[in-house]
């Protein structure tokens, strides 16, 4: 397996130990030894619970600069609809595309007509899939990952559909590169993205494929711009630039997607980790029956409470209501554009999503059951307050690296009292 | 037949609704932390669910034992209870005697037992009327060595 990247990235020069991200790991990947946080790289699952709490700011996301596009002869936003959602009730999602090509981009995507078309595809795939069920939504890159490391045996639930932002990757590459003459290459195709986790998907795709994108910019990177931008506009026209959309059909296309043809009873919506966490608990017992699609986002409140949005999630939600309401009816072009391109592209997902080898590749199951039944063992030395002071999450995880000899059991203040002196002077400011 | 590797047994306390499936969510998480591939650990979970959904619905009280070795992982379920008059029956899809509230909470379909037969490699049920039910399945697992 090639080494595992990550959507973030942890500075050890600005780190001071505080703990904050290990404690709200979910997958307990962050240990913190001699004050310095470092990743677990296996057990990460991009899910950025981490990337705001560092209270020295240690914690970024890697997403790209705009001086990175240079290379680019046409760049092309692809904005995720959250993007339209941090913005005044009175902004439009048509001036914000106006403002995102007064940043330089010499496009704006449509990508409404994507997600419509994947609203499509995974109903078609609902409809003729054999089973298991219930088949699980992969656009949140979070859940791709969780499913990888914490429930293996559900991988083959993930819907085998491309994500919509990766076909409008694609389909935005040929359609420039006819009409404007330019080499694939030349093209930038750019997601502004709500959350670092989907530049991971850009770098690094679950599916071991290559992504159609080549990179994400993050919504809280751009928003001062746009913002600026925006009000130097005074009138409401959009005036197109040639073949450039302008993101009049940028209204299609709520943050989660919607699928009337699925009944209530049997598709389920889920925001926020632990919600779905404990869902995919009785799933995986074979708890939930008659559910045939969920669709899971890890952010509460899905995409619009991405960790790079800026607005708030309740008022960004308020403002996403305002636009559906006021949603003109589909235009008959986008109609028109939607059937025309599901009737020639292909939605499968290229490559498969596999369950990722966390110890599995380097030891036997004998040597597993033997370093379990050693931090069984040395769990009971613990008093499992889990306080963290020995630079793991919980006391158990503490025993499970000391039984795998990754940590030393001792460095529990409780078994070393003399402990306390070394991180009072470690952490002494 | 091969070295036991882990024994491990799990208490199910019969009518408590309320609880019913820790078990088996314990014994996943043991098994996933072990990097039992995920065909086998799928299978596993299934049929521990539905063994400790019997438990709670028709017995008192009862022990769900897991034995692993390098080629398979087995479940033991011994409780104490009504006990099962006609097994044959009883394994026939559909057939239950789940009251309307088990009903009323998603469970007692009769796909119980068939269920676990179809996700496991051997299962054998023992029973006697007015004493209990004891449940053995065999989950083979693939080299994952």
């Amino acid at each position: 397996m090639p080494e595992l990247k990550h959507g973030f990235k942890i500075d050890a020069d600005k780190c001071n130990g505080r703990m904050n991200c290990m404690r709200s790991c979910p997958t307990h990947a962050i240990r913190v030894k001699n004050g310095k946080a470092r990743l677990i790289i296996e057990l990460c699952i991009d899910c950025g619970s981490c990337l705001g709490l560092c209270p020295t700011g240690a914690i970024s996301a890697t997403t790209i600069t705009f001086a990175e596009l240079d290379r680019f002869k046409f760049k092309v936003a692809v904005a995720s609809p959250a993007l339209f959602t941090q913005f005044g009730l009175k902004d439009t999602p048509a001036q914000v595309g106006r403002a995102l090509l007064d940043l330089g981009f010499d496009a704006v995507w449509e990508y409404s007509v994507d997600i419509e078309l994947i609203d499509r595809a995974i109903m078609d795939c609902v409809k003729s899939w054999p089973g298991p069920f219930p088949l699980i939504s992969n656009s949140c890159p979070v859940i791709v990952r969780l499913i990888q490391v914490a429930y293996p045996s559900m991988v083959e639930q993930l819907i085998p559909v491309e994500a919509p932002r990766e076909i409008a990757g694609r389909e935005l590459r040929r359609r420039y590169s006819q009409e404007l003459g330019l080499n694939p290459e030349e093209i930038a195709a750019i997601y502004i993205t709500p959350c670092q986790a989907k530049t991971i998907s850009i770098l690094q795709p679950a599916e071991e494929a290559k992504s159609y994108l080549d990179g994400a910019v993050g919504i809280s990177q751009v928003y001062n711009d746009i913002l600026s931008k925006m009000r130097k506009v005074t009138s409401n026209e959009v005036t197109p630039k040639g073949l450039v959309g302008t993101g009049e059909l940028l209204y299609w296309g709520s943050p989660e997607g919607e699928f009337p043809e699925l009944s209530r009873e049997h598709y389920l919506p889920l925001t926020g980790l632990t919600d779905v966490i404990k869902v995919f608990d009785d799933i995986e017992k074979g708890k939930i029956r008659n559910i045939e699609f969920l669709e899971c986002h890890a952010c509460p409140g899905g995409c619009i409470g991405g960790n790079l949005t800026v607005e708030n999630l309740y008022v960004a939600r308020s403002k996403n209501l305002h636009l559906l309401a006021n949603m003109p009816k589909p235009a008959l072009e986008f109609e028109k554009e939607v059937e025309r391109r599901y009737a020639v592209e292909d939605f499968s997902l290229r490559g498969s999503v596999k369950p990722r080898r966390i110890e599995g590749e380097v030891v036997d199951l004998r040597e597993r059951v033997t370093r379990k039944k050693r931090a069984d063992e040395l769990l009971k030395a613990l008093p499992v307050l889990n306080c963290g002071l020995c630079g793991a999450p919980t006391c158990k995880s503490h025993a499970e690296d000391a039984a795998a000899k990754r940590a030393d059991l001792n460095d529990c203040v409780f078994l070393s009292p003399h402990r306390i002196d070394v991180l009072r002077n470690l952490y002494k400011k | 037949m091969a070295a036991e590797l882990l024994r491990e047994s799990f208490e199910i306390q019969g009518q408590n609704f309320e609880k019913a499936g820790e078990v088996s969510g314990e014994i996943k998480v043991i098994l996933r932390d072990l990097g039992i591939e995920a065909a086998s650990l799928r299978r596993l979970v299934i049929v521990a669910f539905e063994a400790e959904m019997n438990v709670v619905m028709y017995a008192r009280r009862g022990t769900l034992t897991l034995i692993l070795t390098d080629e398979d992982a087995n479940l033991e379920v011994r409780d104490e209870g009504p006990g099962i008059p006609d097994i044959e029956l009883a394994f026939k899809e559909g057939y239950s005697t789940a009251s309307d509230e088990m009903r009323d909470m998603g469970f007692g379909f009769g796909m119980g037992l068939p269920n676990m037969k179809k996700n496991s490699d051997e299962l054998k049920v023992e029973s006697e009327v007015g004493i209990g039910t004891q449940v053995f399945a065999k989950i083979k697992l693939n080299s994952n060595a």
